[in-house]
């Protein structure tokens, strides 16, 4: 019994979740056509045709069973009868024909869901669960990603086009969940070094000091890749911790692995990192940078982060060539340009870096 | 500088005001979440509250399903108010649910949880707050559809794919198929059903140099496809487009991030010099399927890029061109042997992903003594990429400053 509770039934072959218009033209694809911001065209080495109609989903992709379903619904009546659940938690339509993917594009507008993120435009707003899961969040994610959307709306559906593709990502710590390797990043941060209640931090730490002199190192001081936790034996036998706040770098680590670790959230707020993306276009793959430290993050409207965002928008906008990702008209122009036509100020957590060298696949070619 | 008001942080200290807070969210051009969760009997006192006070309201709870080691997040409110046990389901390659699944999906998530689902591509699909005296029974109900739970924890996370041949006409090698297999090998198998790493392990597979998987920030092992020498040019069928007007061969050949296309009006043909060309996917992406990639096709095995990792994110690095992605199933089994390994002798601490034990070994070294792979490619170093700052009061002020002149721009 025991032994058969232990294997794992993984969903495999993919082949038994795939409809069967998919299964009938696997790996036959050989061209593609777009019906305007959302509706891809494919054509298969078959003759049929299977038209994809891309839907913005809520924050951190929660739906409802009640929407759900349906959504099933309009995938039965006028799709291929599947959904796909895209990396960013975009949910993708498949139809037979033009006609019938216009139609599902009228009923989730219904419902109230967009159609876009293709081509020129905001493709995602990437969120990790924050606030409403998470136990290390120092920002809400979810609420955040619902503002910009309302705000950047019009570059999703494309009324409103972009230079190149645009990704966000929000993150509620610097664990980035949401990620922070896209084009524009807003990851949540303390500001300051960590505090902590002295009584109960003791529940991160050994009882006696005599553990600390057999060479132990508690866990909440051995993650801390600067060395800013240091633990030291007290005169009574008891263990104590200090931070070290020159050397602490805010990357809550340390909150990881102990709970006891806390922040004042009235000097929280989120870095804003930019120019990162993963596709070989233009000069390749590129890391993305942490180009303004700080900022507030205050619910509801988190007006700030809103502005920030809108700001490199525009400026992005009236800069870049076409088809240039934000990471890549960056480079081409140098980040002391980029700082310069923002006014950021320079400091020692955002000092302009230019890269040298290439990342990704390119690393084989170079 | 605003203060926040010090209270006791449970929820019913914070609930009414979180209330007014979620409100503002049911608002707006966007999908609400807000509005979903209040479909469902999600405990949203708890998220409003955790709003009104800017502090999380959940820290780390606990839950045993018999048998069950990996797949589950078990969750309470600091004030004991509220519990939830998440199951994070796996997902089948390309994440491509026949309607017929779905349904039985819905029937389990409103029979076992709230009615409420998270659909996270890159990570598994998260079913929030199964009833935790269900939870053995949802197990089994889970697997007679099909699927399982999984990917929580040290262990083997969700792998990630492209839509690849299922949708796509650039997949350059079955992404479905390749994570299929090393969903069901042996040693992944083996280690996805305990908590034994370090910390996460994620490979992602994607079909083209896209890499729609972002193979190259967030896998420890990452696969992506190419070809080699020049794209495949279709000389009747370009002219055709050039003719037609819908592509200008002067404008594309001077777009080319590689500078490796030059258009010979006098013979009107397109000339790709594959030497230089860094697959950025222009000319394809522009005059497809007049230019395809190359016929002879290829995967680019990529190493230990991460984003979450004790010292901050890393790109990936190079490890070898193979012609099939079997042939790089030994070298992750080696890797995070000697991973698993390093945290015995010290050497790995916990919270050290595949990069970060890279980092400490020198890839170099890493290449010759634990994989045993003559050097392919050039690895590109970079600062490490991290977010967050401390600051005192008078930067704080400073960046207030600046970010208000904006905010006063925008008339926000």
């Amino acid at each position: 019994m025991s032994a058969e509770r232990l294997k794992k039934r993984l969903p495999v072959p993919y082949t038994d979740w795939l409809p069967e218009a998919l299964k009938r033209n696997l790996g036959k694809w050989v061209d593609r056509k777009f019906h305007g911001y959302g509706i891809i065209e494919h054509v298969s080495a078959t003759g049929e045709r299977i038209f994809t109609v891309k839907v913005g989903t809520p924050p951190n992709f929660r739906v409802s069973t009640d929407t759900l379903k349906k959504f099933v619904e309009i995938a039965d009546t006028y799709g291929i009868g599947a959904l796909r659940i895209t990396r960013n938690g975009n949910v993708e339509f498949m139809a037979d024909s033009l006609e019938k993917a216009l139609k599902i594009k009228e009923e989730v507008e219904k419902l109230g869901f967009p159609v876009g993120g293709w081509g020129p435009t905001i493709w995602s707003i990437n969120s990790c669960t924050a606030f409403l899961t998470c136990t290390t969040a120092v920002v809400d994610a979810p609420s955040i990603t619902k503002v910009l959307y309302d705000a950047l709306k019009p570059y999703f559906t494309g009324e409103i086009t972009l230079p190149a593709k645009l990704r966000i990502n929000v993150s509620g710590c610097p664990s980035s969940c949401g990620g922070f390797t896209a084009d524009i990043n807003l990851v949540g941060h303390y500001g300051d070094a960590p505090t902590y209640d002295p009584e109960r931090i003791k529940l991160c730490l050994p009882k006696s000091a005599k553990a600390l002199e057999a060479g132990h190192v508690p866990e909440v001081a051995e993650v801390c890749p600067t060395g800013a936790i240091k633990v030291y034996g007290k005169p009574d036998g008891s263990v104590g911790l200090d931070v070290i706040r020159s050397k602490c770098i805010a990357c809550g680590r340390c909150r990881d692995v102990c709970d006891w670790m806390d922040f004042d959230q009235s000097k929280a707020g989120v870095a804003v990192l930019i120019g990162g993306k993963a596709s070989n276009t233009g000069r390749g793959p590129l890391p993305s940078v942490q180009v303004i430290p700080w900022v507030p993050a205050i619910p509801p409207a988190y007006r700030e982060i809103v502005a920030v965002v809108k700001k490199i928008i525009d400026v992005w906008r009236q800069n870049a060539r076409e088809g240039e990702r934000l990471g890549d008209w960056v480079y081409r122009i140098g980040m002391e340009k980029f700082y310069e036509m923002l006014n950021i100020p320079v400091t020692k957590w955002n000092k302009p870096v230019k890269f040298e060298g290439e990342f990704g696949i390119r690393q084989f070619l170079a | 500088m605003e203060t926040v008001e010090k209270k006791p942080l449970t929820v019913d200290a914070y609930a009414e005001e979180g209330r007014r807070i979620l409100e503002y969210y049911e608002k707006g051009p966007w999908p609400s979440h807000v509005a979903e969760l209040k479909k469902t009997n999600y405990p949203i006192d708890a998220y409003g509250a955790g709003l009104a006070a800017r502090k999380t309201m959940w820290a780390a709870g606990s839950a045993k399903i018999r048998f069950v080691y990996t797949g589950f997040i078990a969750r309470r409110t600091r004030d004991g108010k509220y519990a939830e046990l998440h199951f994070r389901v796996w997902q089948p390659s390309g994440q491509i649910y026949t309607t017929q699944k779905l349904r039985q999906l819905i029937e389990f998530i409103e029979k076992y949880g709230l009615g409420l689902v998270e659909l996270a591509g890159q990570q598994g699909m998260m079913i929030i707050s199964i009833q935790p005296e269900k939870a053995d029974e949802a197990i089994d109900a889970l697997r007679a559809i099909g699927t399982d739970v999984g990917a929580t924890g040290d262990t083997i996370r969700e792998l990630a794919t492209c839509v690849g041949p299922a949708l796509c006409e650039f997949a350059l090698y079955d992404t479905l198929a390749a994570r299929d297999y090393f969903l069901t090998h042996p040693k992944i198998y083996e280690w996805m059903s305990n908590q034994l790493f370090p910390f996460k392990f994620k490979a992602k597979f994607s079909g083209c140099p896209f890499d729609c998987t972002r193979a190259v920030h967030r896998a420890d092992f990452g696969f992506i496809g190419v070809w080699e020498g020049a794209p495949e040019v279709d000389q009747a069928r370009f002219r055709e487009l050039v003719e037609r007007g819908v592509v200008d061969p002067v404008k594309l050949a001077a777009n080319c991030p590689s500078g490796a296309i030059r258009w010979d009006a006098e013979r009107r043909e397109l000339v790709i010099d594959g030497s230089k060309c860094k697959k950025s996917m222009h000319c394809i992406r522009t005059a497809f399927p007049a230019i395809k990639p190359g016929k002879n096709r290829k995967i680019a095995v990529l190493v230990g890029g991460h984003v979450k990792g004790r010292f901050g994110g890393k790109m990936s690095k190079p490890l070898a061109i193979v012609n099939d992605y079997k042939e790089a199933a030994d070298w992750v089994v080696k890797t995070v042997e000697a991973w698993m390994e390093g945290m015995e002798k010290g050497m790995v601490k916990h919270k050290d992903r595949i990069g970060d034990f890279i980092m400490k070994v020198g890839f170099k070294r890493y290449l010759e003594e634990v994989v045993k792979v003559k050097p392919q490619g050039k690895p590109t170093l970079h600062p490490s990429l991290r977010a967050g700052a401390v600051l005192d009061d008078e930067e704080r002020k400073m960046w207030l400053d600046w970010v208000n002149k904006i905010v006063a721009e925008y008339k926000l």
